[in-house]
């Protein structure tokens, strides 16, 4: 481990759009901020949807420009591919913990992303960033407006060919970087992990992974942005344009059987937002939405909600029971018509699950002895939610975004000002 | 200029390659070799590939979806009932 100490104002654990909500809020206020983010790149889950609702504004539109100025300003400190654990408070009221990087086997400085690695290298994985509908190869550029751009060699993955590091034109490659660990302190930590999406292969009944036209909504998500996976909207079986899609509401969400009671609050208007989308990509698309409530709690969500219903979505109240496929490749839906308590069964060519979210388990984990306490549900627990949103069970920790439960963009990037103003009044007290 | 010592030899000394990875990628280049063997003279639809080379369906969407990321096959329009697209081999 490094000897030298490195110090800050304030560590921003989680690079999404909440962690750089809150670090450019600090930074802006003159305070040293360390960002820390455990993937390639920062800019979370955000970077990677369509559109946001209700407005529809491009996603990547907001996020890029956000990211640019996190990564530009001068007060602000990024760790990509880093992790910061075992942090401890000190009887002064600051902190300290392991700063762990983790090697990209790419000298950051020297890579310029040119891909030239990637196009030379044979070995192709499930590429993550497009939810596994498409392959990268091992040595690669996470995706097209990662920040920072430069590649990354997947060890696990690699067949240590050498092909990538023969054709890297800037000599950038370097398959000795170890992993670094370093002790970090700062007077404040702002926790931004974000949530986990339910992985919907754990409701068999569904048939995710076992019939390859069950989707889940962030794989459609994938497929509607200009950067998709295939050329257009496709069924991932046989690349059929599909013409009956079928939305399954609350996976994951408000559902005891597999211990998620809470309801997600996203997930029925993203549902709407794809399914206003999907007419516009497929105009001859008829698109159905099985739903047990239409939450649209928000500022224009109903108006959005009935805009969907004027473009032709069609909405039925109805809870789905089984999935099962037919040898064409479309999908039996079985589901109970609550309004009439009648079993009817529906076919249709391409199924989205609506996954909901679930806590991020990382953040009862960084500090040592777990000591940031949970609420029931897993997200970090707000000790004073009506008047101290921010606070945690650790005086001078701030919980930002999703951490602490499921909310939109909107929301989350509200709670992520908030936590940097508690941060900054916490950190003026002590001083 | 001093040429740079290669330093994948480095990590050679300390890291096997599995054998499941090397079989994988291994697959992987002969699924691809079918479909452009497959695509060679004339355009398919995923369908069509997939009946040509004994191959799955979603072996072959997957696998050619790859392929058109990397630049290796394009997209050629819609067939007649505008459900399947046909792909073909990039032009180099």
């Amino acid at each position: 481990m490094s000897q030298d100490n490195e110090k800050y104002d304030a560590i921003v654990i989680g690079g999404g759009i909440a962690g750089q909500e809150s670090a450019l809020n600090l930074a802006d206020s003159d305070q040293k901020v360390l960002l820390v983010e455990k993937d390639l790149s920062f800019g979370g889950k955000m970077i990677h949807l369509s559109k946001v609702f209700p407005t529809l504004d491009c996603s990547a539109c907001i996020t890029t420009p956000k990211m640019s100025e996190t990564a530009r300003h001068p007060n602000i400190t990024i760790c990509t591919y880093s992790e910061f654990t075992e942090i401890e408070k000190l009887p002064d009221g600051t902190f300290t913990g392991i700063l762990t990087r983790h090697p990209r086997y790419v000298i950051e400085k020297d890579c310029t992303g040119c891909q030239d690695c990637e196009e030379v290298c044979p070995s192709v994985v499930e590429d993550q960033y497009q939810y596994g509908m498409v392959g990268r190869k091992a040595a690669y550029v996470p995706f097209s407006i990662a920040n920072p751009r430069i590649a990354a060699i997947d060890i696990e993955n690699c067949i240590l060919c050498g092909a990538c590091e023969r054709a890297c034109p800037a000599d950038a490659i370097d398959f000795t970087q170890k992993t670094e660990k370093t002790r970090v302190n700062a007077g404040s930590v702002i926790v931004a992990t974000g949530f986990r999406l339910f992985d919907p292969a754990v409701i068999r009944k569904y048939g995710l992974g076992k019939y390859k036209n069950v989707v889940t909504s962030m794989q459609m998500e994938r497929q509607l942005v200009p950067t998709r996976p295939f050329n257009n909207v496709l069924r991932p079986k046989d690349a059929k344009v599909p013409d009956n899609i079928a939305y399954v509401l609350c996976v994951g969400s408000r559902d005891l059987t597999i211990g998620s009671p809470v309801c997600s609050q996203v997930c029925c208007m993203y549902s709407v937002k794809q399914g206003q989308l999907l007419m516009g990509a497929l105009p001859m698309a008829d698109v159905t939405v099985y739903y047990l409530h239409v939450r649209a709690f928000g500022k224009g969500f109903e108006e959005f909600y009935q805009q969907s219903r004027g473009m032709g979505v069609k909405y039925v109240k109805g809870k789905v029971g089984t999935i099962e496929e037919k040898e064409n490749g479309d999908l039996i839906l079985r589901y109970e018509d609550i309004r009439d308590g009648s079993v009817k069964e529906e076919t249709h060519d391409l199924v989205v699950l609506s996954v909901g979210m679930l806590p991020n388990p990382e953040a009862g984990s960084l500090f040592a002895g777990n000591a940031l306490e949970l609420d029931e549900f897993g997200y970090v627990r707000q000790v004073d939610m009506l008047k101290n949103p921010a606070s945690t069970s650790i005086e001078g920790v701030f919980v930002a975004g999703t951490a602490s439960g499921p909310m939109d963009i909107p929301d989350s990037i509200a709670s992520s000002g908030a936590a940097a103003a508690e941060a900054l009044s916490y950190l003026k007290r002590k001083r | 200029m001093d040429e740079k010592i290669p330093t994948i030899k480095e990590m050679k000394k300390s890291r096997q390659v599995p054998d499941e990875l090397k079989a994988r990628v291994k697959e992987y280049g002969r699924i691809k070799k079918e479909i452009l063997k497959a695509l060679e003279t004339k355009r398919g639809t995923i369908p069509e590939i997939a009946a040509s080379t004994g191959l799955r369906q979603e072996v072959v969407t997957y696998t050619l979806m790859t392929m058109r990321k990397f630049h290796e096959i394009e997209v050629e329009g819609l067939d007649d009932m505008d459900e399947y697209y046909y792909y073909r081999k990039a032009e180099v």
